[in-house]
């Protein structure tokens, strides 16, 4: 139960947002402030904070080499982060604080659902740019300035789906959990449909809060459906592992898979290796290679935590936001950079060449193609087991 | 149970609404998670030094916070917030917003006829029962907990009997604190520790300590054993959202007959 009467995260908020506010004072002639929304404390952290470090790998990258070249100018990026809590509230707060104090107009992030749709009208109205992640469907419905850096269940599930079918065929019945909020909601609907067109009989289809860390009432509810997998979908990777340890003790023997977010490493630190043994869930980069190794070391001087797949994937969305600006000379002119933005396609990213599309599912080739990982547990380490194009 | 025995307690002989109490429930699980991952001792012995700890962390800040605030309801809720503010970033700060996770004294359930019982629950379940019957007949069968119901009763007259209630004050909040990080050592190894995780038992313990009737134990225990089964219930045969929302009318329906709650002082 989520009772929040008296928010103190929200208080918290202000204490833990990683404001580099450093140097030159906002507004000052030779930086360029790039803000971060993400969810940088509480479970979504493994997601978020990847978002604040790979913003400053690229930033750190650039500043390298002299700075960002616009028009005839060298500009230095500074990282502006707040952290949102997975709340649209707090999302909102920190948006009016990125345009209004710290004068921000790119901003990388956020991942949660919730709080995309609540900053979304206030970004499009002030033509700020948005480089989100989140999985909703509508992430670009009324948006000129969204650019979605990252292939969703939508992409690759299908694939993911057949993948299943054919290497566990005796599969029929399969369960499906997702946190109660927006980011849960669509996806599961999402999860429901293709499973379903698939074939797969959905027996149990339930949500959960994001707190919450006891599931032995929810396990109980849908192993009465006796599903043969449980798919774990946007549940985050130490929930769960939660999940998984729970239902394994109540006598669960069947699969889980999670093709939404998976995080080898937190799931058997919670579930334990024995209990994920198997597991099969979507990487959205490639865990073997070189430069999530190269990603890895660099966000390590600046967080304690391991870096998760979403390093690759911002810190490909700061270098193509940080093109952008450079071919388009100016940042100034929002209709410039975003034209800008969209002719990078291909773009060179750390997985092979990114293209933007879309128009068809989003009706705006703002939808960023990446390639996904299909990767199973073995030996609680994470063994990839087929690379999948969503283009 | 225990969380909310340790909030009561405070309120009951401080009049002092506690909202970092969760901290130190996390505190305890953080503890455990030293004494036993990074030190390596034993569970057993891990727990009763990250109880040990807790209850001196918060005779510490019943001295250094606390002690001043004394029926001071609001300036005791301001100072707690503010306390549990600084623990959650401070142990942020160290520790990092990773979930961590702790090595579990037992695995594997008993499995009688349909019904799953997972050890580590049980022993969990067992010891914190185990510490509220404890701590219960402490303060009833004791002189020391015939001096705390004493102050909680009325001050004035326990320091006639020659009772020294700020000696009691510290006491009990340090072992109010200990409760918490003993609940939190308990925890700690069926769930994860993050800096985060004592806002969920706190709200449930004061949903507890309203019902049960502000600053009465039996009341607390009463309403404790009342929700729990509410909510375990209704979550099996209508999900956690449903559980939530009878709970939460529960909480309405009692007070709204009760409003000094179950076992309170009007």
């Amino acid at each position: 139960m989520t009772v929040s009467a008296f928010d103190r995260r929200s208080l918290l908020a202000g204490l833990l947002a990683t404001t580099a506010v450093g140097g030159a004072a906002h507004g000052g002639n030779s930086i360029l402030k790039i803000g971060v929304i993400s969810t940088l404390s509480g479970p979504g952290a493994t997601w978020g904070l990847p978002i604040d470090g790979a913003a400053r790998i690229a930033a750190q990258e650039i500043n390298g080499r002299g700075g960002l070249k616009v028009g005839g100018e060298r500009l230095q990026i500074e990282i502006v982060a707040y952290d949102d809590q997975y709340k649209a509230a707090n999302a909102v707060t920190a948006v009016n604080r990125l345009i209004d104090y710290d004068g921000v107009r790119f901003i990388l992030g956020p991942i949660a659902s919730v709080s995309l749709s609540a900053i979304k009208p206030i970004t499009e109205s002030r033509k700020v740019f948005l480089f989100p992640n989140s999985w909703s469907p509508t992430v670009f419905q009324d948006a000129r300035y969204v650019f979605r850096i990252s292939s969703t269940t939508r992409e690759f599930l299908p694939k993911a789906v057949e993948w299943l079918q054919q290497a566990k065929p005796g599969i029929s019945r399969v369960a499906t959990l997702a946190p109660n909020d927006e980011t849960g909601w669509t996806s599961q609907k999402v999860q429901k449909e293709i499973y379903g067109k698939a074939g797969y009989t959905v027996v149990a289809a339930e949500l959960f809060e994001r707190q919450q860390t006891d599931f032995r009432a929810l396990v109980t509810r849908i192993l009465a459906e006796k599903p043969e997998s449980i798919e774990l979908d946007t549940a985050p990777p130490a929930t769960a592992g939660l999940i998984v340890r729970q239902a394994r003790e109540a006598g669960y023997n069947g699969g889980f898979t999670k093709f939404g977010g998976f995080d080898v490493a937190e799931i058997v630190r919670t579930a334990g290796a024995e209990n994920a043994e198997g597991i099969v869930g979507i990487l959205l980069a490639d865990p073997t290679s070189e430069s999530w190794s190269r990603l890895k070391e660099a966000y390590a001087t600046y967080h304690k935590n391991e870096a998760s797949d979403f390093v690759t994937l911002f810190y490909d969305a700061a270098r193509i936001l940080f093109a952008g600006i450079e071919n388009a000379g100016t940042i100034d002119d929002p209709e410039s950079i975003k034209a800008s933005i969209e002719g990078l396609s291909p773009f060179p990213g750390s997985l092979g060449p990114l293209r933007w599309g879309g128009k068809e599912n989003y009706g705006i080739d703002h939808q960023l193609y990446t390639p996904v990982f299909l990767t199973e547990v073995r030996e609680g380490k994470g063994r990839v087991i087929s690379r999948i194009e969503t283009a | 149970m225990l969380v909310a025995l340790g909030f009561t307690l405070i309120f009951g002989v401080m009049r002092i609404v506690n909202f970092a109490h969760g901290e130190f429930l996390m505190l305890g699980a953080y503890g455990l998670y030293v004494f036993m991952q990074m030190f390596g001792l034993p569970f057993g012995i891990a727990l009763v030094l990250a109880t040990a700890v807790t209850g001196v962390l918060g005779v510490a800040a019943e001295q250094l916070i606390f002690k001043r605030l004394v029926d001071s309801e609001l300036g005791g809720m301001i100072a707690s917030l503010a306390l549990a503010i600084s623990l959650q970033g401070t142990v942020a700060a160290v520790f990092g917003v990773d979930e961590l996770a702790v090595e579990r004294p037992v695995t594997g359930a008993f499995h009688v006829g349909p019904m799953t019982v997972p050890r580590d629950q049980l022993l969990a379940a067992g010891t914190a029962l185990l510490l509220v019957w404890v701590v219960y007949q402490v303060l009833q069968r004791t002189s020391f907990g015939l001096a705390m119901r004493a102050v909680a009763q009325d001050r004035d007259v326990a320091r006639l009997q020659g009772i020294k209630p700020r000696r009691i004050y510290a006491i009990a909040f340090g072992l109010s604190c200990a409760l918490a990080g003993a609940a939190g050592a308990l925890v700690a190894p069926l769930y994860t520790v993050e800096p985060y995780m004592g806002e969920e038992p706190l709200m449930k313990a004061f949903i507890v300590v309203v019902l049960g009737g502000l600053g009465s134990i039996p009341g607390a225990l009463m309403a404790a054993g009342m929700l729990g089964l509410i909510d375990a219930v209704v979550s099996v045969l209508a999900g956690p959202t449903a559980a939530t929302l009878a709970l939460s009318c529960a909480v309405l329906l009692v007070l709204l007959a009760r409003p000094a709650g179950l076992m309170g002082r009007a």
